[in-house]
């Protein structure tokens, strides 16, 4: 499991080897240039105690200039190879994990929640990244100083080394211990957060309620004790932190204590110079940074390996309408089956669930026909039609587009066939020409307006004359961030983006439910004079949408209940569609009614 | 990089306005004063604490001075002593003001924290019709971490350093002034040096974030729409997009590496000048035997000392002005105007409990925009205890109709009376104390279901009582808990729960509140008719001889009431019974003949037609 964990470490590691080489390189000069300046000084006091030594004095001061100027230099470049390679690998990263996202399918984002997987591309990413730049540093340094610094000491004084460096044995206890408990309490902190935030997003957004019953102050009070949870919490981990530093602190200052008592002996012994004291003391102070970065390169790299877990169970993540191994539809489907679609013994269950949503569905649909299927909320109607662009796998019965089973068909190219509008408007945070551009292969938007294509769709769908009175036309940006349109304006231009890609099949899924009925008759209008152009299949729950189709579908509990044209169907006069007509009707009395005002 | 651009504006918008510092200060420092103590407490420890950390060079100068030399050597062990003591002090100073400062930090933050809560419970509805949630939700929790950050880790760690910089600088010019002036001619350099980095560094800082929100929006924004992106082959365009988002965004955080990259190697350099003088002036100055050696060996120490304090500043700085812009947010958020919520006469706001429930509603004109009018000019009374159906086409005003008499928004024009007395006169929150609300969509929250009916609050014995009965009728004695079964756990908005249940479980919340007028907004609207009529027979029990007003999209709902309003375009259309109105034969009459077929038949009843081959 570790090792696994760590394969994205390995890999970041192998691919930036050669400037992380030099970072590391370059680290490793200053930290070998640490251990002279102590001995500088030491020379420097010995000198200074044997009298009239100003030549060697500053040659001295000459030295440690030269040392501090070649570390200076040293130091630009490690940051400049070591960190920038580390935010090279966290942009890979990224970009693999969003490649990864892009190919995953419907069922897995009804799975998962869209903040969980920001976290994961930033949060998660940016751990690693830690582990690989400000982890790899203070690892070294750590590394270093401690094969460097008792060295030179061991030179200079055998003796004084000893006493100096016993506290030291104490350290990787005091490390250990710490980063377990760091860690117990850093989870208790994350988790006391998310709940704040969880419980402040449910009571601002059923305020009203809130309100509507007075319970603003017990509300205040349960936000009250889960602060204050967080705050223990908080306080937890802060009795953990505050302690951690002035210990390893003060069992280096023991360090200092045994050098001034057994040090001070030796110099008035004359076991050891002066010089060599003051050394020591430089070298005690130097290791307290080796000792703090050995806990905190630990702790970056135990962050990343939690990191790099959920990262890896991202990317084994698999699509579950996988392209087939050798894919049927780069063969040109022959002329007379573009559009053909055909269900046999068709079955479905979301993925995870046991409740069949269609059952044993049989239809041959002609090229170019047009086909509308009716039925309540939940009878299968979006579920059929997702199917047909493999939102969902087909696994039980079989799906026919232009004679070739869906599963052979490779996913891109079945959903160039087909274009898709469903019930939710999404558009993007591009300019109206862009988007409408969407599908179009290969679309490059002509200084002079947009393309052809999308100009004709936008007319087909009754879309054009709106864009055109938005303020900067066709260049109007659009999204969350971008102007405002009604929602009727927003479906006919996602109707118009699955038109102008020029689809064999035009599926759409209630796809007019927004639209006034003046406007749908419009759109209606435009698509019957496109006739035969591409088959058409619709679902809707408003019967002037389906009138005019070559057939009308009934489909109740996921069966087909009713096939026929309207004239047909009409005759049933205990079927649904005649039922649902006759209410329809009544909608429509209604609504002249209530246009007329309310008078009768 | 156009891709980017778009992403950028709002983050920009937010950067721009930050102009109230001196008086956010000042408000920051209101919230300390009752923990003073322990800021006293914590900045004598820093005092303390820098004092043991600066006497130790001093005291290994005194010891080469007086201590390092034949015959002394007693001296030794009670040199080092003090220095374990003072070692043992800075460090017990350091453990204890980190603390205090964490608890500090701590109270504030959840004292802010409640404070900006407590604030947004008073809004009115109106500004959170404007504000989208996600938003505030990040002034609770992001920002107002920012802030605890920036008081531990900014604010006193820039105290602490500065008072080790000036402390040293003290010492240092104490010990030998001429030796200090010599040793300290690269500082203001030094300091030129950071202040100039540090500009740099925010500038960086601040195009990092604004990049890396520009990223979270993109990914956003795709997440969201992946299934248009898949449905129209657009992975690759976007995904190169997102590679030019990623790539803007890494740049920035080199830039920032760069600077840093340039900033520390002059600080080692301006520190080596500065150490090659020590070495160079008082060497020279020992060996002629103007100096003593101490003093050397102490500035040694304290010169080398002198440096990290720099740069922790530096450092520490920009988390500070983030912090800053953070507790400029969060006030602005605190000086958002509250719901107007004092009876005009306090003293008639007395009474409420015992209403009748005698409403009037005199001349009311009501429009959410100033331009629409919603309610133009509704006249009606309803008569303690009648049952009152509200029909009506969408938008025709019935929902308003509630906001008002929950005084979630005020009327322009005209008023409304309750038992005689102007809504307004009553206690905003003891008025909707009394009234007991149903609504379509029943919010609920996650928790068991005795926290749900509370919403937060423990059930006292007396709500109890009037919930448990209710729940036992309709079939779930089981909910509240009992001693063999823990109460019914709900998942966030209720998600574990059938629509009926939801229903079943937000009419026991009203009915909790012993309300003493009962709003049901299309209640039912969504549940089967098996539960409906069960509800409906629990609420006649729970509400009988309370005013209650019933507002339904379905006319079978309101087919019962003592009197039907008919509401359309913000008026009064029609009023009467249900036999009255078909009689007349206008909205309400047609209302009913376009809805009873689906009311008095299932579509169960019909039997399913055979599936005829095509074309037939």
């Amino acid at each position: 499991m570790k090792g696994q964990n760590t394969r994205l470490l390995r890999a970041a590691l192998k691919k930036y080897r050669k400037p992380m080489a030099i970072g590391l390189a370059t680290l490793t000069l200053v930290d070998l240039l640490e251990v002279v300046p102590p001995l500088l000084l030491k020379d420097a006091v010995d000198a200074a105690v044997a009298g009239s030594a100003t030549r060697a004095l500053l040659r001295l001061a000459g030295l440690y200039l030269l040392v501090a100027f070649v570390q200076g230099l040293c130091r630009y470049a490690w940051r400049m190879y070591l960190i920038r390679s580390s935010m090279w690998a966290g942009r890979d990263l990224r970009n693999r994990l969003v490649d990864h996202l892009f190919g995953l399918s419907a069922h897995f984002y009804d799975r998962k929640r869209i903040g969980d997987l920001m976290s994961h591309a930033t949060s998660d990413v940016e751990a690693i990244r830690m582990a690989l730049g400000p982890g790899l540093l203070t690892f070294g340094d750590a590394v270093l100083y401690l094969l460097t610094v008792p060295v030179a000491m061991y030179v200079l004084s055998p003796r004084l080394t000893l006493f100096a460096m016993a506290p030291l044995l104490l350290i990787p206890f005091f490390v250990h211990w710490n980063q377990r408990k760091v860690h117990e309490r850093f989870e208790a902190l994350q988790e006391s957060q998310s709940r704040i935030s969880a419980v402040t997003q449910e009571n601002l957004g059923g305020i009203r309620v809130v309100k509507a019953f007075a319970r603003e102050d017990a509300q205040i009070q349960k936000f009250a004790a889960l602060g204050e949870v967080h705050v223990q919490t908080s306080l937890s981990l802060a009795r953990v932190q505050a302690t951690f530093g002035p210990t390893l602190d003060f069992t280096m200052s023991l360090g200092l204590v045994a050098l001034l008592y057994f040090g001070g002996k030796d110099v008035i012994g004359s076991v050891v110079t002066l010089g060599t004291f003051v050394a020591f003391q430089r070298y005690i102070e130097k290791m307290v940074w080796p000792m703090t970065a050995l806990g905190m390169s630990v702790t970056y790299y135990q962050r990343a390996l939690a990191s790099s877990g959920r990262i890896l169970e991202l990317l084994e993540e698999r699509t579950n309408v996988p392209d087939p191994v050798v894919p049927a539809a780069p063969v040109a489907p022959r002329a007379a089956a573009r559009g053909k679609v055909e269900f046999r013994n068709l079955s479905f269950q979301f993925p995870g669930s046991d409740k069949k949503v269609l059952r044993n569905l049989n239809l041959v649909i002609e090229p170019g026909e047009k086909v509308a299927f009716l039925g309540a909320v939940g009878a299968g109607k979006s579920a059929l039609l997702s199917l047909l662009v493999r939102l969902y796998p087909v696994e039980r019965g079989m799906l026919f587009v232009d004679d070739i089973d869906v599963n052979d068909w490779s996913v891109k190219a079945l959903r160039d066939q087909v274009g898709y509008v469903g019930q939710e408007v999404f558009l993007f945070s591009d300019t109206v020409a862009e988007n409408l551009g969407y599908g179009v292969k290969n679309l490059v938007l002509p200084e002079s307006g947009p393309h052809p294509l999308v100009q004709e769709a936008a007319q087909w769908a009754a879309v054009h004359d709106d864009v055109l009175g938005l303020s900067e036309g066709w260049g109007t940006r659009l999204g969350e961030r971008g102007v405002n349109l009604s929602g009727g304006q927003k479906q006919r231009l996602t109707i118009a983006r699955a038109l102008a890609r020029q689809p064999s099949i035009l599926v759409l899924d209630d796809a007019l439910s927004s639209v006034d009925v003046q406007t749908e008759e419009r759109i209606l209008q435009s698509l019957r004079s496109r006739n035969g152009r591409n088959t058409e299949l619709v679902a809707a729950h408003r019967l002037s949408t389906v009138r005019d189709a070559d057939r009308i579908i009934t489909l109740v509990d996921g069966e087909f209940r009713q096939i026929g044209t309207h004239a047909e169907l009409m005759k049933d006069r205990r079927g649904e569609y005649r039922r649902f007509h006759e209410q329809e009707q009544r909608r429509e009395e209604l609504e002249t009614f209530i246009q007329d005002g309310g008078r009768p | 990089m156009s891709a980017i651009d778009h992403y950028l504006d709002v983050e920009e918008r937010e950067n721009r306005n930050s102009g109230q510092g001196l008086r956010s200060w000042f408000r920051l420092l209101g919230l300390i004063t009752d923990q003073r103590g322990t800021f006293a407490a914590g900045a004598g420890l820093i005092l303390l604490g820098s004092a043991a950390l600066l006497a130790q060079p001093w005291l290994l100068g005194r010891a080469v001075d007086i201590a390092l030399r034949p015959g002394k050597g007693e001296l030794l062990g009670q040199l080092a002593l003090a220095l374990f003591a003072l070692n043992a002090i800075r460090v017990a100073a350091l453990m204890a003001q980190t603390y205090l400062f964490e608890i500090l930090g701590q109270r504030v933050m959840q004292r802010l924290r409640i404070q900006l809560f407590s604030h947004l419970q008073t809004l009115p509805v109106r500004t959170f019709d404007k504000n989208p949630v996600g938003r505030l939700v990040t002034r609770v929790t992001n920002d107002v971490s920012a802030l605890s950050e920036m008081f531990s880790a900014g604010f006193i760690s820039i105290i602490d350093n500065l008072l080790r910089v000036l402390g040293t600088v003290l010492l240092l010019v104490w010990l030998d002034w001429r030796f200090a002036l010599v040793a300290l001619a690269p500082f203001p350099l030094l300091v030129l040096l950071s202040i100039h980095f540090t500009g740099r560094l925010r500038i960086c800082y601040r195009e990092a974030r604004a990049k890396l929100s520009a990223l979270n929006a993109f990914l956003a924004e795709n997440i969201l729409g992946m299934r248009v992106v898949q449905l129209f082959n657009r992975e690759p365009l976007h995904l190169e997009r997102f590679h030019q988002v990623n790539e803007s965004y890494t740049s920035a955080t080199i830039r920032t590496v760069r600077t840093y990259a340039y900033f520390q190697p002059s600080i080692t350099w301006v520190s080596g000048v500065s150490m090659a003088l020590v070495i160079g002036y008082g060497g020279v100055q020992v060996s002629e035997g103007r100096m003593t050696l101490g003093i050397l060996v102490s500035f040694f120490a304290l010169v080398q000392a002198l440096f990290q304090p720099i740069r922790e500043i530096a450092d520490k700085w920009n988390i500070f002005l983030a912090g800053m812009a953070s507790v400029e947010r969060i006030f602005s958020i605190l000086d958002w105007p509250r719901e107007v919520d004092v009876p005009a006469v306090p003293e008639r706001a007395s009474g409420i409990a015992s209403v009748k429930g005698h409403i009037r509603f005199e001349d009311v004109w009501f429009a959410y925009d100033e331009e629409r009018w919603v309610l133009q000019g509704l006249n009606f009374e309803i008569q303690p205890g009648e049952k009152i159906g509200v029909v009506g086409h969408t938008g025709a005003g019935k929902t308003t109709l509630i906001q008002l008499l929950l005084r979630f928004h005020e009327p322009q024009r005209g008023r409304i009376l309750l038992d005689g007395r102007d809504l307004r006169d009553y206690d905003k929150r003891s008025l909707r104390a009394t009234i007991g609300l149903i609504q379509q969509d029943a919010f609920l929250f996650s928790g068991d279901a005795e926290e749900n009916l509370g919403l937060g609050r423990t059930l006292d014995a007396e709500s109890r009582a009037r919930v448990e009965p209710a729940l036992k009728k309709l079939g779930y004695p089981h909910w509240l808990g009992t001693a063999e079964q823990p109460a019914l756990e709900l998942l966030e908005r209720g998600s574990n729960l059938s629509m009926g249940e939801r229903q079943v479980l937000a009419f026991a919340r009203a009915a909790s509140i012993g309300p003493r007028l009962w709003i049901l907004d299309e209640a039912t609207a969504n549940i089967d008719p098996e539960t409906e009529r069960a509800l409906g027979q629990v609420l006649e029990a729970s509400s009988g001889g309370f005013t209650s007003i019933f507002i339904a999209h379905r006319l079978a709902t309101v087919r019962e009431a003592n009197r039907i309003f008919v509401l359309h375009r913000g008026k009064l259309a029609e009023e009467g019974t249900h036999e009255q109105l078909l009689q007349v034969n206008g909205l309400y009459a047609r209302l009913w003949r376009f809805q009873e077929p689906v009311d008095s038949s299932e579509a169960k009843e019909f039997s399913p037609a055979p599936v005829r081959p095509p074309g037939a």
